[in-house]
């Protein structure tokens, strides 16, 4: 009986063979290659330039995988380049951001990717999250650097200032990455993800970061707007309480 | 300046998916009741001698039947949005129906589905015609049977009929167990044409040779003591 049958059930199993190769092939040799070019984003405008070569790098490798990820495709290697475009997304999303002041929208950042490309709305969601560690980043720099407070002007042609302008305070710009990180904080956390969706497994973990890193701006510009005179040239928030800043 | 908006269409998306979610498991769920019950009747094959297997058949499918219009009601929800995006759902709940088509068709049953060149499994093709479902579709978006799922199934069943091997002998049946070996043994053979990676099928198909050896202990006990012959027919 062995004998016999070992033909057809052999040559069926080489025709498997044959299939699970291509599905191999696929999912190792190009999948992988968008999530290993990390795009280290650093504020324009001296430095644009260099960004959008980066960004055109980055393109071409999703161009490249193109081939693979279409049809009936595009939902099977999600989870392969999912973590790929979560980091293309914080990346634009932080430059976009840095250039209006704006938060860039799903059909945006579709726009900057090959239209073969699927972007989820777990992608979306999860680099937003990522984006604000980024944001966190640079408040902290921002508020840290020299012309953190100032001191109103007293309108001309008016008498002596009155108590509540001789306060320090945040400039318009610092003030404005707090009130959006922390609007950004809100409206994340106000999203409902029931249990069963795929993204639930890595949110709470994004969650706890993402807080950490709207605290952590909110601290340092209480230093600032407490400590900013007393303190000595080059002296940096305190930012002594261990935050995350990314999880991978 | 963040806008509200964004957030307003993502969470009415992520509702969305839910919606659907929602609808797929409901389905899965009722398929996974009745996947039980099939099961349970399998089961009975351990202790029905060979001879009485019919209506162990019988019933086997009958309940196999009813799990297949849950395919169809499944495969009327899934084609509607992609196939990979919601395939965990399923894929789980349909591998154990697999794996129970293969079972009950290896011990005889499902006759009429096996197609001229089968041997004692159904095939991938063969499968899907009684399921009325696609098989290892490449080129359409649509519900279908995925090559790794058979072959899970298939290694499902195999864990199955190394138990039924032991068993056997203790309804007194001899020859089964040499079957059994037979087939395992040409699986196996087949799995190891496979190129594996590191994925749940190396996993699983790591477990065959430990099936193979528990059905290869068990003849070798039979033909040690002279229960078979050399051509493992009983004496």
């Amino acid at each position: 009986m062995a004998s016999e049958s070992a033909g057809p059930t052999i040559s069926i199993f080489e025709n498997f063979r044959n299939e699970l190769d291509e599905h191999h092939d696929r999912h190792e040799q190009h999948l992988y290659t968008p999530a290993r070019s990390r795009h280290q984003q650093t504020p324009p405008p001296k430095i644009a330039q260099e960004n959008q070569s980066r960004l055109d790098q980055i393109h071409a490798l999703f161009t490249s995988i193109v081939p693979d990820v279409t049809g009936i495709n595009s939902w099977r290697y999600q989870r392969q380049i999912s973590g790929g475009i979560q980091e293309f997304i914080e990346a634009i999303s932080f430059e976009h951001y840095l250039r209006t002041q704006t938060l860039i929208s799903l059909p945006e950042t579709q726009a900057r990717l090959p239209i073969e490309i699927l972007v989820t709305e777990e992608d979306y969601l999860m680099g937003l999250f990522d984006l604000t560690g980024e944001m966190m980043r640079f408040a902290v720099m921002a508020l840290s650097s020299g012309n953190a407070t100032q001191t109103r002007e007293p309108p001309q042609g008016t008498e002596a200032m009155d108590a509540t302008q001789k306060l320090p305070h945040l400039s318009s710009s610092q003030a404005g990455i707090v009130i959006d990180l922390r609007f950004l904080r809100a409206a994340l956390e106000a999203l409902s993800v029931p249990r069963r969706a795929n993204m639930f497994r890595d949110l709470a973990k994004k969650v706890e970061v993402m807080q950490n890193s709207v605290e952590k701006v909110e601290r340092a510009a209480y230093g600032i707007l407490v400590r900013g005179s007393e303190r000595p040239s080059g002296w940096m928030p305190d930012l002594s309480a261990p935050v995350e800043m990314e999880i991978h | 300046m963040i806008d509200q908006q964004i957030f307003e269409s993502l969470q009415t998306k992520i509702d969305e998916e839910t919606i659907v979610r929602d609808e797929l498991h409901d389905i899965v769920q009722t398929l996974a009741r009745k996947g039980r019950s099939t099961q349970a009747i399998l089961s009975r094959a351990h202790s029905t001698p060979t001879d009485q297997i019919n209506s162990v058949l019988n019933d086997a499918t009958v309940a196999i039947i009813a799990q297949k219009q849950e395919v169809t009601r499944l495969k009327a929800v899934a084609d509607q949005h992609p196939f990979y995006k919601y395939n965990g759902v399923w894929s789980r709940e349909l591998q154990n129906l697999v794996a129970s088509i293969e079972l009950c068709a290896w011990l005889g049953g499902l006759q009429e589905h096996k197609g001229p060149e089968s041997k004692s499994f159904m095939t991938i093709e063969d499968v899907g015609k009684f399921l009325e479902v696609p098989v290892n579709l490449k080129g359409q978006d649509a519900f279908h049977l995925t090559i790794e799922e058979y072959l899970l199934a298939l290694i499902s069943m195999v864990e199955e009929l190394s138990r039924l091997a032991v068993n056997s002998v203790t309804l007194g049946d001899y020859e089964r167990p040499v079957k059994i070996g037979n087939f395992t043994k040409e699986l196996f053979a087949g799995f190891q044409l496979l190129n594996l990676k590191n994925d749940i099928l190396r996993k699983r198909s790591d477990g065959i040779k430990y099936s193979v050896k528990k059905v290869e202990d068990v003849v070798y006990d039979l033909s040690l003591r002279n229960l078979i012959n050399r051509d493992g027919v009983a004496e």
